[in-house]
């Protein structure tokens, strides 16, 4: 069930539903990765990018029914006890994504739309058959897969894929390589649903639709150590080569040359707050940030007095360092949280 | 051109060598110049009479179509067939991949749209700029408020015609009452069109109704009839909840191999589903009426009906989905008293008081979006300008032409007298004699042996474990 996954997200610690299923659709704002990364779920940063709110809610709520999940004030849930002990079976029992991170750089789905077509193409021209129901009829995906088809076309194209594709498969277990295999299209060979491979693998539908995903993320990630694949064409235009936005990288860029904020804000033409959205977006997405430009050691000494007894740093609030730092911008705060983070 | 030039042409270009039943009729008065309401039975083959005159005529083939997922179907069906240049226009498309299509209009020939998409002024606009072969409105009773399928924002494509200069049109549909042929004609603006009426009687379809004493009762009779009789068939539901649950218990039950399909499926997943089902890989289908609206299996042999379709129009097109291959076969209603009113109550879904009509144009004048399916329906008249009154009225009309459509579907189901019989005269058409390969009467046994229909051996199923013999059948020609 959908509800399986979504309890692997909460803890013992009240959690913002809202701030969870923006991290699943992939909103990128600062807010939203800021509780990606202090909930620990910043790795499935757009992973469940389909779902509604709603039906996110309506899980939650039923997880509340269930009595897994308890809501200590409006919007937010933490698990209970029986939660506590569902949610280690879970672990367990599911599958667990492994690469999902990948979806931080790479158009993930657009990838598996692209190769499911383009693995078809080949299939069916391998057994010289020209009459088939492609599985898209998306123009945009035909228009792509067919240049692609034209250039790389030829008796050692299918071969290619074949060795390519085995390799590949010969580094999972061997039901994640049967799951991959199955669920292809190609000639004389309509492929598995997620159903049906669930019903046979004796699996839940929606794990299949976890595992398949992550078999597109663990496969992208192996094209990405073998740019000779012909398949590495289709991907190369849809990764990025940091997770990070273009506009926060060019302030990071600044930055970096020793630019204090407010002259970056001006030659940028943009606003301070931005820049400093920048750097945390930065900061969150970046464990290597060079937190250490912006907070003094002072500074750091002072905050880590401040939140001596309060290890849980989700607990912590503004209105403590205002108590003793009225001039201090939220900025550093934040900041100083998102290093503790980063470095525990 | 003469019929052997068009003879000729569908050899060469789609390997027959005999038009079905109504085609070349249809085709050859549209080449003649003549509009055309063409009424045939499903499996008629009716894009082949748009293809085949798009093929001759020079420009643009633009097809409405009320559906996306009916227009993938086609689309699909097209590049199957060879056919690489066409395009379904619709909402889901990126804005990019849409500008694009609209600004390479010339290197398409065939071109599926949905009446909503069809008056966006952008559309409308690139559309003018290039010259139109044919101008289709596939599914055309959905023009007609008494019909059973109206859809309001088929209620323009009349002016959006007269927009595109009044091109020669085509108007399919399977079933049409003496009634909805005259709205068509009427509010597209074409009375003058040539009309090319086929029966809607498919004599090798047995037709039966098992009246059972509750829903147990149902699941064991369907349990015996796909255990009994010859597949591949297809059970229509009219809930996709059901459609699972009833997939996963049949499966269980029987061993056979079956699969749900309905519209929560994945694009991907509905696409695989009936491609298995195409090649032979699956016995039985647990649908709802969105399946089979492209298949074109000819083999079908039982279509089975869970739950009541909504009108008999409906069911007409469903249960004809059997068959094509001209052999015998089964359509069969499973009926517990009182399931009628299941079908009443998704009328309902789209049904308003005119006190709620009234509510929802105070909402529309507060500019607050529309909320529910009713809602969105009401949307669309007030901003086409309609007041409260002949809103009210036409809902009105709808709910009554609605209850009169169930009335003739159960008097289908309840008859004691031949059923073709009640079916063919509701579309205006005679009967012909009641046989024993005809229908089901009261108390009588399914002669399943008479029409050989009897099931054989189950096949036995395997999947391969190896990976790598999969994985090299799909990708080395000789392995
Ligand atoms: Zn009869």
């Amino acid at each position: 069930m959908f509800a399986d996954y979504i309890l692997l997200l909460f803890a013992p610690t009240p959690r913002r539903a809202k701030g969870i299923f923006n991290v699943l659709r992939g909103r990128r704002t600062v807010s939203t990765l800021f509780a990606g990364l202090t909930y620990g779920c910043l790795d499935q940063l757009d992973s469940w990018h389909g779902v509604p709110l709603e039906t996110f809610l309506a899980t939650t709520t039923k997880l509340v029914t269930a009595g897994d999940l308890t809501s200590p004030e409006a919007g937010y849930y933490q698990l209970t006890a029986q939660g506590m002990v569902h949610q280690r079976a879970l672990k367990k029992e599911r599958y667990q994504p492994v690469a999902s991170v990948t979806f931080q750089t790479v158009a993930v789905r657009r990838f598996a739309a692209l190769s499911q077509l383009a693995l078809q193409v080949v299939s069916e021209a391998a057994h010289h058959e020209n009459r088939y129901y492609p599985v898209t009829t998306d123009p945009g995906v035909q228009a792509t897969v067919k240049a692609w088809f034209r250039r790389y076309r030829g008796p050692e194209l299918a071969p290619t894929i074949f060795a390519a594709l085995k390799a590949f498969l010969t580094t999972l277990p061997d039901e994640l390589a049967r799951i991959f295999v199955q669920s292809l299209t190609g000639y004389q060979f309509p492929g598995q649903t997620d159903a049906q491979l669930a019903a046979q693998f004796n699996r839940e539908p929606v794990e299949l639709l976890v595992i398949r995903r992550d078999l597109t993320c663990r496969w992208i990630v192996w094209l990405q150590h073998h740019p000779q694949d012909p398949l590495w064409a289709l991907l190369a235009p849809l990764v990025k080569a940091s997770p990070v936005s273009d506009s926060a990288q060019q302030t990071l860029q600044e930055f970096l040359r020793g630019g204090d904020l407010a002259a970056i804000a001006q030659r940028r033409k943009l606003k301070l707050s931005t820049v400093r959205e920048h750097l945390l977006e930065v900061a969150i997405l970046t464990p290597e940030f060079p937190f250490d430009q912006l907070l003094s050691p002072a500074l750091i000494t002072q905050l880590t007095t401040v939140f001596a007894d309060q290890p849980d740093l989700t607990s912590w609030r503004f209105d403590q360092v205002q108590r003793v730092a009225p001039q201090l911008d939220f900025f550093y705060f934040r900041l100083f949280q998102i290093m503790r983070c980063q470095h525990d | 051109m003469t019929n052997d030039e068009l003879y000729r042409l569908l050899r060469a270009k789609y390997g027959f060598t005999s038009f079905r039943p109504g085609q070349l009729e249809v085709i050859s008065k549209l080449l003649n110049g003549q509009d055309v309401l063409a009424v045939l039975p499903t499996g008629t083959g009716k894009s082949l009479i748009y293809q085949l005159v798009g093929s001759v005529v020079s420009g643009l083939v633009v097809v409405v179509s009320p559906l996306i997922s009916l227009m993938q179907d086609q689309v699909a069906r097209l590049n199957y067939q060879g056919e690489k240049r066409v395009a379904a226009l619709t909402s889901q498309l990126a804005f990019g991949v849409r500008q694009h299509l609209l600004n390479h209009l010339t290197s398409i020939k065939y071109l599926f749209v949905s009446p909503e998409m069809l008056s966006q002024p952008a559309v409308l606009t690139a559309l003018t700029t290039v010259p139109l072969a044919l101008f289709v409105v596939d599914e055309a009773h959905c023009i007609s408020t008494w019909g059973p399928d109206f859809r309001p924002d088929y209620q323009s494509l009349g002016q959006l015609r007269t927009t595109l200069g009044q091109p020669r049109t085509l108007m399919l549909t399977a079933t049409a009452t003496q009634h909805v042929r005259h709205d068509i004609v009427t509010q597209l603006g074409v009375p003058g069109a040539q009309q090319v009426l086929y029966s809607v009687n498919r004599p090798n379809i047995y037709l039966a109704v098992a009246t059972l004493s509750d829903e147990a009762a149902k699941r064991a009779r369907l349990q015996q009839l796909v255990t009994g009789v010859r597949g591949p068939a297809i059970v229509y539901f009219s809930s996709k909840r059901q459609t699972d649950l009833t997939a996963d218990w049949l499966r269980e039950q029987t061993g056979l191999r079956v699969a749900a399909y309905h519209a929560g499926l994945s694009a991907e997943d509905r696409f695989k589903i009936q491609q298995q089902f195409m090649a032979g890989d699956l016995d039985v289908i647990c649908a709802t009426s969105a399946f089979g609206m492209g298949i074109n299996k000819a083999d079908i042999r039982m279509v089975i009906h869970y739950h009541l379709p909504t009108t008999l129009a409906d069911y007409v097109q469903e249960i004809g989905r059997a068959g094509r291959d001209g052999e015998p076969s089964l359509a069969m209603i499973l009926y517990v008293a009182g399931d009628e009113n299941l079908v009443r109550n998704l009328n309902e879904l789209t049904a308003a008081s005119p006190n709620e009509i009234a509510l929802d144009f105070d909402r529309f004048t507060h500019k607050r979006e529309p909320a529910s399916e009713v809602s969105q329906v009401l949307q669309y008249y007030w901003q086409h300008g309609a007041d409260v009154a002949t809103v009210s009225q036409l809902f009105e009309k709808r709910a009554r032409a609605k209850e009169r459509e169930l009335q003739a579907l159960m008097a289908y189901v309840t008859s004691s007298t031949c059923r073709r019989a009640v079916m063919l005269t509701y579309f205006d058409e005679t009967a012909p004699q009641h046989d024993e390969r005809c229908c089901q009467l009261d108390g009588a046994p399914l002669p399943l042996a008479a029409l050989g229909l009897t099931r054989s051996a189950t096949p036995t199923v395997t999947t391969d474990t190896d990976w790598v013999k999969a994985l090299s059948r799909l990708f080395l020609l000789n392995s």
